[in-house]
């Protein structure tokens, strides 16, 4: 493992995804924000802030905010420079590896990265909206979203499912998980909805066929921030940060049907590839990661595009991951006996996928867990490596963090 | 989308239009006028897809579309190869109505015509966009065919009909019981107009007479249901089919949309052949189209006897497959089916649009056509009329002396209805499916309002030759994989105008 991360997180804090009818953004993005410098062991001051990173996808849209950093400035009484990093799904991660540039510039020593989305505030006009991030003559071709998603599901099945119905089983059972993996979450979404099973999953309503409605993430509302500093200052704020070992971003066609394989996404395997060189481990080395899970099929592309598993092979080792689980606690995905969790908060499926937060949220729940403070849904293993995985689109932007608590 | 966005897509979208660079080969969709790999230095060429065959790569059915496209309720969108440039494009698949769970993965590899059709439109009022990034598989309704242009082995003879093509959409609904003869009627997809219909039927003629099309350089449509009150179909027309030599993004060609009820177009088959004769023109070829989505109010009596649909001539004086011999108009100022600025569907003056409006016009065209051209019912093989259901023109036709032979070949609105500006060149166009060369064909197109005019063509040799490139009427009325749709399907269907 290399031995000099990019920044550290010092503190986190987030709000519950849900359909926050009563909140508007200012609250959540209040809420979220004093969290994460409550969290800070030692303390931190607003004033110990360099910069700001916020990571946003519709709020022009849905709340007609279109200057970030001035509206922000407002509300968090601060003055300093802000950027707003849009890219679909990843803002937040973006937003994560932007400040993680500027940490390691060497102009800032602490930055605070927020994320957030009003999503209901559009109610139905959603569909619409979450076009955005695809491509115009993908939208006049009558498509949505979740259409784009079940394009590449389907060519995923007729290339590699050779007509087993345990891969369309595997595609059901990764929501099944990742909702088993929200119930002891607090913050999640769907914690009151609990579990579900492989045939609810299955006759779940269709949304764009082979997608149903339980093998998506839902429409939510919600905050996450992170306070991070540069690495060799860490420890005036706690005693156990959690290092960004690195931080990658790789980008791809916005289109679909540009793209020569739709049946995973390049992005991933580029920004994955190079995070893991540049920390100087393998897929092999991660405990826990935090996967973008818009879709199921997207956390089966992961476990792919990784390295985790090979390409094409993922839905047999997650149908017999989650056949032979026995334990009450999460689900490991298992390889010859070497154990990779994945979305120990219920993923984008089930702890909530408000748009610009994802990617901030995935590094909260590693950092929680890596300190061992996630409560009753701690992992019941030691860990100390984990990833996250925040996918923009269909796949045109991919950032992946690796995190670690111990660098030794 | 705004009407400059609009313009600069649908450059592109009409034809799927792409780029190719001749030196690498890369393809690009959306077109780059630029190569990725060789930059600035690139030679970039213009590739069309429109008369191409494609292959459904991937893709997935829509339950719960967009605003824009809920109007359509439930589709596949798909990743579509082409054939020859093997690139990749967005599209939906029209004619088609999935159920929520069908598998696409059996529809992988299934080829694909693409299909000018509606996208939608922004609210009443706004544009309506088209493209024909819409596809129908090749084994189903919509025949695949090549356009061959084909340098004309006889030049500047006599003017006439140098191609036709006509559409029948692929949905059709049944009268409980026949309706004035009319059995059962075209039925416009959710994603068709009018505009779509001139297309198709255009599209067919251009192939049918293979004539080039940058040789069209005027273009009339006629129709009493234009998408636009104001903005022609023509030019849409000119656009899609690239009439006229191409400058810069438009074309080198004119035309106009026009109004005369049921006789718009007809009554211009005139002027085509007037205008290839005269000089000053220039041009090779006039289009002349027909095309409605003929309008009923629900539950009137014309809700039993409207279909949906258009036909096309190409008039020139290169190989022609059927001369036009003699014209003679006849107008009065009728009020017998009419339709007020603003208001949907048009009224009818029942009995009234009988005897004194259309017997009286039909009638006295015919009779007045032979009479001056002195010849007798019995010289003519053919007759074809306006056919607003299927006892008025046998009416007509059989009150000149005129037989059985002679007419029921045209009586195609039994089957598929009055297509208004399109009824009687669609009847022509089931006459010349058959006709022989040397056979004369008097047709007779009737517009409320109200005017007749009869023409007398002459069937030439080249009809037989250029016949394998017809899609014929009584194919598209007995095709196997036509579609019949319930009372509320087609209402619905066919108020999205």
């Amino acid at each position: 493992m290399k031995s000099t991360p990019c920044a550290a997180i010092v503190g986190a804090g987030r709000t519950k995804f849900a359909e926050h009818w009563d909140e508007d953004p200012r609250s959540m993005i209040g809420k979220a924000g004093m969290t994460a410098f409550e969290s800070v062991d030692k303390g931190i001051r607003r004033r110990d802030i360099d910069a700001c990173y916020f990571g946003s996808f519709l709020y022009q849209v849905t709340n007609k905010i279109g200057l970030v950093p001035g509206y922000m400035s407002r509300e968090l009484g601060m003055n300093v420079p802000m950027i707003n990093t849009e890219a679909a799904c990843a803002s937040g991660g973006l937003a994560l590896h932007n400040a993680c540039i500027g940490l390691q510039s060497g102009n800032y020593d602490a930055v605070l990265v927020a994320g957030f989305e009003k999503m209901t505030d559009r109610q139905d006009k959603i569909t619409d909206d979450l076009m955005f991030a695809a491509d115009p003559h993908e939208f006049e071709a009558g498509y949505t979203f979740p259409g784009l998603y079940a394009t590449m599901m389907t060519r995923y099945m007729y290339e590699y499912g050779n007509g087993d119905a345990r891969c369309e089983e595997a595609l059901a059972q990764i929501a099944v998980k990742n909702h088993h993996h929200c119930v002891r979450n607090p913050f999640a979404q769907f914690q009151e909805k609990g579990e579900i099973t492989v045939d609810e999953v299955k006759q779940s309503k269709i949304v764009a066929n082979p997608i149903r409605i339980l093998h998506c993430s839902p429409v939510s509302d919600g905050a996450s921030a992170l306070i991070l500093t540069r690495p060799e200052i860490a420890k005036q704020y706690t005693d156990t940060p959690v290092y960004i070992l690195s931080s990658h971003e790789a980008t791809d066609h916005v289109s679909l049907y540009t793209r020569d394989n739709i049946t995973g996404v390049n992005a991933t395997r580029i920004a994955t590839a190079k995070a893991l060189k540049a920390a100087d481990l393998t897929i092999d080395d991660i405990d826990i990661a935090e996967v973008h899970d818009c879709f199921t099929i997207e956390e089966m592309f992961f476990l792919e595009d990784s390295g985790f598993y090979p390409k094409g092979e993922a839905w047999k080792h997650v149908y017999e991951s989650c056949e032979s689980f026995k334990g009450p606690s999460h689900i490991p995905y298992d390889k010859n006996g070497h154990e990779l969790t994945v979305n120990l908060g219920g993923g984008l499926k089930a702890d909530g996928h408000p748009v610009g937060a994802t990617g901030v949220r995935q590094a909260y729940e590693c950092f929680r867990q890596l300190r061992k403070e996630a409560g009753g849904n701690q992992i019941d293993r030691d860990v100390n490596i984990a990833m996250c995985h925040n996918v923009g689109g269909t796949g045109g932007v991919a950032t992946v963090h690796l995190l670690a608590r111990d660098l030794e | 989308m705004s009407e400059p966005i609009a313009r600069r897509n649908l450059v592109t979208e009409y034809r799927i239009k792409a780029t190719r660079c001749r030196s690498c080969g890369a393809v690009y969709f959306p077109p780059k006028y630029f190569c990725n790999n060789e930059g600035r230095e690139s030679e970039m060429l213009e590739l069309d897809h429109f008369y191409e065959l494609g292959e459904l790569y991937s893709g997935s059915v829509i339950n719960e579309p967009t605003k824009r496209f809920s109007h359509l309720n439930r589709f596949v969108s798909a990743i579509v190869s082409l054939n020859s440039s093997k690139v990749r494009v967005p599209g939906r698949i029209t004619d088609y109505r999935p159920t929520g769970n069908q598998d696409v993965k059996e529809l992988i590899g299934r080829e694909l015509i693409p299909r000018f059709r509606r996208m939608y439109s922004d609210g009443a009022d706004g544009l309506i966009y088209y493209s024909s990034h819409n596809f129908s598989f090749k084994d189903d309704y919509y025949p695949h065919q090549k356009y061959e242009v084909i340098a004309p082995s006889s030049k500047d003879g006599k003017p006439g009909i140098v191609g036709y093509g006509v559409y029948v959409p692929k949905f059709r609904i049944k009268n409980d019981e026949p309706a004035l003869g009319v059995v059962e009627r075209g039925v416009p997809f959710a994603d068709e107009d009018t505009t779509t219909f001139a297309v198709e039927a255009g599209k067919r003629a251009l192939i049918h007479s293979a004539v080039k099309n940058s040789e069209v350089k005027k273009c009339f449509v006629g129709s009493e249901s234009a998408p636009y009150a104001v903005k022609p179909s023509m030019s849409t027309v000119i656009q899609v089919l690239e009439l006229g030599e191409r400058f810069e993004s438009g074309f080198f060609s004119g035309g106009i949309d026009s109004q005369f009820a049921c006789k718009a177009a007809t009554d211009l088959v005139i002027d085509a052949a007037g205008l290839v004769t005269y000089p000053v023109f220039k041009g090779r070829y006039v289009m002349v189209i027909g095309a409605d989505n003929a309008q009923a109010a629900p539950k009137d009596r014309l809700d039993y006897t409207v279909g949906a649909g258009g036909a096309a001539l190409i008039i020139g004086k290169d190989d022609v497959i059927a001369t036009l011999d003699h014209y003679l108009p006849y107008t009065s100022d009728t009020p017998d089916f009419y339709r007020r600025e603003g208001e949907r569907y048009p009224k009818h003056g029942g009995r009234f649009t009988g005897l004194p409006a259309y017997f009286k016009h039909v009638v006295t065209a015919m009779r007045g056509i032979l009479k001056e051209t002195g010849l007798a019912p019995s010289d003519i093989d053919y007759v074809a009329c306006h056919s607003p259901n299927a006892k008025f023109p046998v009416q007509a036709a059989e009150d000149l002396g005129f037989e059985k032979r002679q007419y029921e070949p045209s009586l195609v609105v039994k089957r598929i209805g009055n297509l208004y500006s399109g009824s009687s060149l669609a009847a022509l166009g089931a006459v010349l499916d058959i006709a022989k060369p040397s056979q004369r064909i008097l047709l007779t197109s009737y517009g409320s309002g109200a005017g007749s005019e009869s023409y007398i063509f002459t069937v030439t040799d080249l009809i037989e030759e250029k016949r394998r490139r017809l899609v014929p009427v009584k194919e598209q009325i007995e095709h196997p994989k036509r579609e019949y749709v319930d009372y509320y399907t087609y209402r619905e269907w066919k108020d999205m105008v």
